[in-house]
C-alpha cells in the first residue's frame, strides 16, 4: 500500500514528486499552464492561481509568470476574466470561446484589453494568495524579478473591484452573477436560482466539453442553455454589473472565504513591499464579521450562499460552505463546528474520498457529476489548509494522506467519485498535480507556515 | 540528491588528487576527465589508475579533440572512432560509466557561409548510424556507455537537438548509446528545453551544465528550477557535469557553482 504519512523522500513521494513535475512541464504553454491539453486549451483563473502554488516548488520564475501572464489580462475596472483565450488555438476549440465573449468590443467600457482575448465573467480570487506563496517560496528571486511590486496594483485592484461593483447585496460580500463564477459550476445549489432563467435556445451554441469527457461526468444540456443566456445578457450589457439585470446574484461563502485569505495575503505583500498594509487587515476583518453575519448557519453548522434575487439562503450543503476555513481568525467556535459538519454524515470525512462537493445524504447528490457531488482535490487542499491553521492536526493529516494517495493513484483526476474514489472527469489535470505537489512539501506540523 | 562533476581543467592544483581535494571541499562529488586524441588519454592511464587508487572519484570522460565520428574526411572519421573506442575502453578500466562526443564540432553550419554541406543529409545519416552502432558496440562490451551530445547549429549541422539524437538512438537500438544532453545547446536548440527533456526521458544518460551565456551555471539566465526539475522527472540518476567557461574569479567560480545548483533544484 502506497503511504505518504512521512514527508522525507521515500520511494512514493519521489515517484509521486516526478509524475506530478512531469504534469505541470508537460502542461506548461511558454508564459502559462492549460489545466488540461485536452479538455481545457487555455488559460484558466484560478486553476492558474492553484496552478502557481504549485509551481512554485518546481520552478519560483515560472510560477510567478504564470500570474503575471494572468494578470496582464486583467481588465480596466479591475476584474480579472475567468479565461484569458490563447491566440493560437483555433476559436472552435472551446465552447463557450473568444467569438461568444468579444471582450474586446463588448468589454471595452470595462476596459477589456483590445488585443488579449478573455470571457467576461470572474472566478474566485485565490491569486493573491497565491502569489504570496509564490513569492514565499524563493523572496531571492521574488526581489531579483521585482514580482511582488509588480503584481501588488494589479491584485489590489482585483479586489476593488470585488468589494466595489460586485457588492450588489451592499452587505460587505462579493456577489457572483453565474454558476461558473464560485467554480461550482453546476451545483444543485443553483438549481433554484437557474430554473428562473430562460436557456438559450439549443441550436444557438454546441459544446465542445463532451468531446472530451463522458456526458456523465458533466454539466446536462439544459445547465448550458441556462449558462449560455446568463453569459450572453452580461455580455449585451457590455459586461457593466449596475446595468446588467441580474437574474442570478448570489454571496457565495467559498468564494468569500477566498477573498478574505487573499486579502491577509494582499497585507502581507503591502508589508513587504512597503506599502499600507492596514487597508487590508480591516477590509478582511469587516468581510469577515460580513460572512459569518450574512451567510454563517449556526442550526446547520455551514455556511450557507444567499440568493440576492429572493434574498433568501439557499438550503442545500455544499463544500463551498466549509470553505471559510481557510479564513484567518474565524471564530474558533465556527472552525470547531465546520470540522464537525466535515467529519459528520453529509461530507463523512474518513469514510469517503477527500470531501464530497455536495451533501452525501441529500437526493441531489450525484458522485459523478462534476460538482453535484464528485470530490475535487483544490477544495480538499483549501480544508487542509483550514484544519492545519485551526489545531485540527488529525483530521489535516487524514485529508493530506488521502490526497496523496489519491491524486497518485487517479493519475492526477480533475474529480473523483467519493464513494469508490475513482477518476472522474480527465486526467493529468494540472491543480490536482500542483497542489498534490504542494502538500508533498508540506507537513502537518508546518500547517501554513509555508 | 544532485551528483554533480567538474571538468578537470576547471579545478585548481596541478595533480587530480589536489584537484579531488579542491572539488570535494567545494561540494563536488566527481571529476570530468577531458580526452585528447592522438590516444593521449590511454597514454595517461599510470597517472588515472594512481588518482582511482587515491580515491579520486572519475565517472566521466568528454572528448577534446578538433575531429569527431561524424567527419566528412574517411580518414579522420575512422582516426574519431579509433580514440573514442580507446577512450571508452579506458573509462571502463576506470569503472567509470562512459564517454561523451558530439557528432561533430567546428566543422560545418548551416547557419554560415557556405550553407549547403558538401555531403547529403541522407549519407551524414549512415554515417552517423554507422559510428553509433560501432562505438554503441564496443562501450556495452567494456561495460560503459556512449553519451551522444547535440550541439548547437552554430557548432553542428548534424545533431542539434534532443529528438534528433533519440531518433538516431532508437534506430541504433543498443543501450549502450544515450544522450549527453548540455544546458548551453539545449538554451539555443529547444523551444522548451525542459519538455524537450521529458520527451527524452530515459534516453539521457549523461548531462553537461553551463548557462545561457557558456558561463558557469548561475551567471547567466537559464532557468535552471525548471530544467532540474525536469530531469529530476525523469527519474535521471547521473551527474551534472560542469563544462563551462568561468566569469569573475576562476576559484571561487568553480567553487559557487555546486552549492548555486544545489539550492536552484531546491
Amino acid at each position: 500500500m502506497t503511504t505518504f504519512a512521512e514527508t522525507t523522500a521515500t520511494a512514493p513521494c519521489d515517484s509521486l514528486r516526478r509524475s506530478a513535475t512531469q504534469v505541470l512541464l508537460g502542461n506548461w504553454t511558454g508564459a502559462a499552464t492549460v489545466p488540461s491539453r485536452a479538455l481545457y486549451p487555455h488559460q484558466w483563473s484560478w486553476d492558474s492561481a492553484f496552478i502557481a502554488v504549485g509551481l512554485r516548488h518546481v520552478s519560483p520564475r515560472r510560477a510567478q509568470r504564470e500570474l503575471e501572464t494572468l494578470l496582464s489580462a486583467q481588465w480596466g475596472d479591475g476584474r480579472i476574466p475567468h479565461i484569458v483565450f490563447n491566440p493560437s488555438v483555433p476559436d472552435g476549440a472551446y465552447f463557450p470561446g473568444p467569438g461568444f465573449w468579444r471582450s474586446a468590443v463588448a468589454g471595452r467600457a470595462a476596459g477589456a484589453s483590445a488585443f488579449i482575448q478573455t470571457s467576461g465573467i470572474i472566478q474566485p480570487p485565490v491569486h493573491a494568495l497565491a502569489a504570496w506563496l509564490v513569492h514565499a517560496a524563493d523572496p531571492a528571486e521574488s526581489r531579483r524579478r521585482g514580482f511582488l511590486p509588480r503584481v501588488y496594483p494589479r491584485l489590489a485592484a482585483w479586489h476593488r473591484y470585488l468589494g466595489g461593483a460586485r457588492d450588489l447585496g451592499g452587505g460587505g460580500l462579493a456577489s457572483v452573477v453565474h454558476p461558473w463564477e464560485p467554480g461550482l459550476d453546476n451545483s444543485p445549489c443553483w438549481d433554484a436560482a437557474l430554473a428562473r432563467i430562460e436557456p438559450a435556445p439549443f441550436g444557438s451554441f454546441a459544446r465542445t466539453d463532451l468531446h472530451h469527457s463522458s456526458a456523465a461526468d458533466r454539466p446536462t444540456d439544459l445547465d448550458y442553455a441556462r449558462y449560455v443566456r446568463l453569459a450572453a445578457t452580461y455580455r449585451d450589457h457590455g459586461y457593466d454589473d449596475a446595468r446588467t439585470p441580474h437574474a442570478f446574484a448570489i454571496e457565495d461563502p467559498s468564494f468569500n472565504a477566498l477573498l478574505i485569505a487573499s486579502e491577509h495575503a494582499l497585507a502581507d505583500i503591502a508589508e513587504t513591499i512597503g506599502a499600507d498594509a492596514g487597508p487590508h487587515r480591516r477590509r478582511a476583518e469587516a468581510a469577515t464579521a460580513a460572512l459569518v453575519g450574512r451567510l454563517w448557519d449556526p442550526v446547520d453548522e455551514i455556511f450557507h450562499a444567499r440568493d440576492l434575487v429572493t434574498g433568501a439562503a439557499i438550503a442545500g450543503h455544499s463544500v463551498s460552505g466549509l470553505i471559510p476555513l481557510v479564513v484567518p481568525g474565524l471564530p474558533a467556535a465556527i472552525a470547531k463546528a465546520l470540522a464537525r459538519t466535515l467529519h459528520g454524515p453529509r461530507f463523512g470525512l474518513g469514510r469517503v474520498h477527500l470531501v464530497p462537493s455536495y451533501d452525501l445524504t441529500a437526493p441531489e447528490f450525484d458522485g459523478n457529476r462534476y460538482w453535484r457531488g464528485p470530490s475535487w482535490f483544490n477544495t480538499a487542499w483549501l480544508i487542509h489548509r483550514g484544519l492545519a491553521a485551526h489545531g485540527e492536526e488529525e483530521a489535516a493529516g487524514l485529508l493530506r494522506e488521502q490526497f496523496l494517495t489519491l491524486a497518485h493513484r487517479s493519475e492526477f483526476a480533475e474529480y473523483l467519485e467519493p464513494h469508490s474514489g475513482d477518476a472522474r472527469g480527465i486526467l493529468r489535470f494540472s491543480w490536482t498535480a500542483a497542489l498534490a505537489l504542494d502538500l508533498l512539501q508540506t507537513s502537518v506540523a508546518q500547517g501554513v507556515a509555508r | 540528491m544532485l551528483k554533480i562533476a567538474c571538468q578537470e581543467q576547471l579545478l585548481p592544483g596541478e595533480t587530480l588528487q589536489d584537484k579531488w581535494e579542491f572539488a570535494q571541499s567545494a561540494g563536488y562529488d566527481g571529476i570530468e576527465l577531458r580526452g585528447k586524441g592522438d590516444l593521449h588519454f590511454r597514454d595517461r592511464l599510470p597517472e588515472l589508475r594512481k588518482a582511482l587508487a587515491d580515491g579520486v572519484v572519475m565517472p566521466t570522460v568528454c572528448v577534446e579533440m578538433l575531429h569527431f565520428f561524424g567527419a566528412f574526411d574517411d580518414a579522420l572519421r575512422r582516426d574519431a572512432i579509433e580514440q573514442m573506442k580507446s577512450q571508452l575502453s579506458v573509462i571502463g578500466e576506470l569503472g567509470g560509466l562512459g564517454a561523451q562526443t558530439p557528432a561533430s564540432y567546428g566543422m560545418f553550419s548551416r547557419r554560415l557561409p557556405p550553407f549547403e554541406p558538401p555531403r547529403s543529409a541522407e549519407r551524414d545519416r549512415e554515417v552517423l548510424l554507422e559510428g553509433l552502432t560501432e562505438l554503441g558496440e564496443h562501450a556495452r562490451k567494456e561495460g560503459v556507455t556512449l553519451f551522444l551530445e547535440p550541439l548547437n547549429r552554430y557548432e553542428d549541422h548534424m545533431v542539434n537537438r534532443l529528438a534528433q539524437a533519440a531518433d538516431l538512438i532508437r534506430e541504433v537500438g543498443l543501450d549502450s548509446v544515450r544522450i549527453g544532453i548540455d544546458s548551453y545547446h539545449m538554451n539555443i536548440e529547444e523551444a522548451d528545453p525542459p519538455a524537450a527533456i521529458l520527451e527524452a526521458g530515459p534516453l539521457i544518460g549523461h548531462a553537461q551544465v553551463s548557462d545561457s551565456n557558456r558561463f558557469q551555471p548561475g551567471a547567466g539566465h537559464l532557468e535552471w528550477a525548471a530544467w532540474l526539475s525536469a530531469l529530476d522527472a525523469t527519474g535521471y540518476a547521473g551527474y551534472l557535469a560542469v563544462e563551462c567557461r568561468l566569469t569573475g574569479d576562476p576559484v571561487e567560480a568553480v567553487r559557487s557553482i555546486p552549492s548555486f545548483l544545489r539550492r536552484v533544484a531546491g
